[in-house]
């Protein structure tokens, strides 16, 4: 009986430490999607609207003060 | 704050009884031997009078086998190329003043007095991480006005942008606990809560601040998502660093980069206060010295020039996840480049280049992706070819570009960090809007970053190459002994990335390693459409 539940315990102890381990690496690519996407915010903020202008000064322009603000 | 002090004139007390026995009994080329009793405490190392190292008499020692209080300690790596020549070395107990060892040593067989100073003849010593740098300790008031000026500047502009800053870290502790710059510290921190709540508006919120910083006129230099470095130059010449750390509030947390998260009452920001920093006024946090114990730890009003930050995992966790990775490995390139970046250097190609040089058609452009010193650009440049040299280490290829310049070569260099989407995405976006042929050409490059690094150069790849376009990669696999900065990489992986990026594996031979190794390389010759 005893070497059951000791067997068992073990069994789901193992079983929780990858739940969690799991669950961390879950929320660790969570907290990563922050720096992406204020990446790609900020790119959409800063250069989008002069590429969609087709003008091509304006268009090389905004990417070297973008360049000069990295 | 009264029971703090109490706490620590107790400790102090605790120690003059030990001091007397602790004592350096010998130093050589290599280190020091001392004895030691008591409590763990700072000593400074004096060379002529100037401090140069601090450490801590156990943390930052090794105990001789079968002894209780004899210890050893080296040299830091760093000081050994300035160890040449005679100094008057004085041991000094930072907290208390007490000299626990003095000799008139001599290192090697040089008669010069032993200087500690930099390319521009400045005087340096380590900073607490472990850098020479010219700490504020040797400067002038007059030499510190340009860095005052820099920070009213800065905090200002900031104001303009709706952020109020405040100083920082070393400079905050400096500033409440002596009304001064620490002396061992060598550059200036800010930093600003802001209003945003959550990491990815703190992000792009730096970014923007960034931008008005640039356009300003200070050169910039990002960390990561939230804090970056502002280059101020002093009256001497030097340049000098004030760095710009974001933090944010949620659910009654602070978190600031780069060291703290912790429980934090809004009330002890704001409205903030002042502290005085050499005779100027600054804002500060409401309650600084609830920041100063979130940083430093309840024992900050204590000196410590050997200070290290034992930021909890949970934290570092945070702080990695959220604002950290966009500058993957660039420390250990910055170290092992920039020293040799400023010779030229002799346009020896490697067998990547030449094999590239053959490849190309005549009059692509090519892309040194990864540069690192511009040999094989220069030479390539050299060749006739019109040459761009890419690397996150910008500076790496400076003497490389002096070398094009005096053969009137066609060598530009730009940067480029593949681990940063936005540096990807907005060089791409500049190139392909660029008429003729290209190719690329990355050596050592893909097996030298991470995943995100690798998509980047995959990315840069799919647009700069679009319509034609060739990439030669040189890809280190495996065997023999690890060349540096590298981690060997499968190349089905690589096929596959490449794939999916919408390139068309041309091939992957094996390339026989020029230098006799053991190393096992792959040519990766890749199309995009």
């Amino acid at each position: 009986m005893g070497v059951r539940v000791g067997r068992a315990a073990r069994n789901e102890l193992a079983e929780l430490r990858a739940r969690v381990e799991g669950i961390e690496a879950s929320i660790a690519e969570l907290r990563r999607h922050h720096l992406r996407l204020a990446e790609l915010t900020d790119l959409v903020q800063e250069l989008l609207v002069p590429l969609a202008s087709r003008d091509e000064d304006r268009v090389a322009a905004a990417i070297d003060k973008f360049q000069q603000g990295l | 704050m009264a029971d703090l002090t109490g706490r620590a004139v107790t400790a102090a007390r605790r120690v003059v009884g030990k001091v007397g026995r602790t004592r350096v009994v010998r130093v050589d080329d290599t280190g020091m031997g001392l004895v030691v009793h008591g409590d763990d405490r700072v000593v400074d190392v004096l060379f002529d009078g100037r401090r140069i190292w601090s450490f801590w008499l156990v943390r930052d020692t090794v105990r001789v086998p079968r002894s209780l209080s004899r210890r050893t300690v080296a040299w830091p790596d760093r000081m050994r190329p300035y160890l040449k020549g005679r100094t008057e070395l004085v041991f000094r107990d930072h907290v208390l003043g007490a000299d626990i060892g003095h000799f008139d040593q001599q290192f090697g067989d040089a008669t010069a007095r032993v200087a500690f100073v930099n390319s521009q003849g400045l005087e340096i010593s380590l900073d607490k991480s472990g850098r020479f740098s010219p700490t504020f300790g040797g400067r002038t008031a007059e030499q510190l006005e340009p860095l005052l000026d820099a920070m009213d500047t800065v905090i200002a502009m900031l104001a303009e942008l709706d952020v109020q800053a405040f100083p920082a870290y070393g400079t905050l502790l400096g500033a409440v606990r002596e009304g001064q710059f620490l002396g061992h510290d060598s550059d200036a921190d800010l930093g600003y809560v802001s209003r945003h709540t959550v990491p990815a508006d703190v992000i792009t919120e730096s970014y923007r601040l960034q931008r008005a910083v640039s356009e300003r006129g200070f050169a910039t230099y990002r960390y990561s998502g939230a804090a970056f470095r502002i280059d101020v130059e002093e009256s001497d010449g030097s340049v000098r660093g004030l760095d710009l750390f974001g933090g944010f509030m949620d659910s009654g947390r602070l978190y600031l980069m780069g060291e703290v998260g912790t429980e934090y009452d809004e009330s002890w920001l704001l409205p903030l206060g002042t502290c005085t920093l050499a005779g100027r006024e600054y804002p500060a946090p409401a309650r600084p010295e609830k920041l100063l114990e979130a940083m430093y730890g309840p024992s900050w009003r204590v000196p410590d020039p050997a200070f290290k930050f034992e930021t909890p995992r949970s934290t570092t966790l945070r702080l990695n996840d959220w604002f950290r990775g966009m500058t993957v490995f660039r420390r250990d390139w910055e170290r092992k480049l920039i020293g040799a970046g400023g010779r030229v250097p002799k346009p020896v190609p490697s067998g990547l280049a030449r094999y590239v040089a053959g490849q190309a058609p005549e009059g692509a452009e090519i892309f040194d992706v990864g540069a690192g010193l511009g040999v094989d650009a220069l030479w390539l440049a050299v060749q006739g070819r019109k040459v761009t040299a890419y690397d996150y280490v910008t500076r790496a290829s400076r003497g490389a570009l002096i070398g094009a310049g005096r053969r009137g070569v066609d060598l530009t260099a730009r940067p480029l960090n593949l681990t940063d989407f936005r540096s990807v995405l907005s060089e791409g976006a500049r190139v392909v809007r660029e008429p003729g042929e290209r190719v690329i050409l990355a050596r050592h490059v893909l097996e030298a970053t991470n995943r995100t690094g690798r998509e980047g150069l995959m990315r840069f790849a799919s647009l700069a190459l679009r319509g034609g376009g060739t990439l030669y990669a040189d890809v280190w696999t495996g065997g023999g002994e690890p060349p540096f900065g590298l981690r060997p990489l499968a190349i089905d992986r690589l096929v596959e990335l490449t794939e999916q990026h919408g390139g068309a594996v041309l091939s992957v031979d094996p390339v026989p390693d020029g230098d006799g190794s053991e190393n096992q390389i792959r040519r990766l010759v890749a199309q995009w459409a």
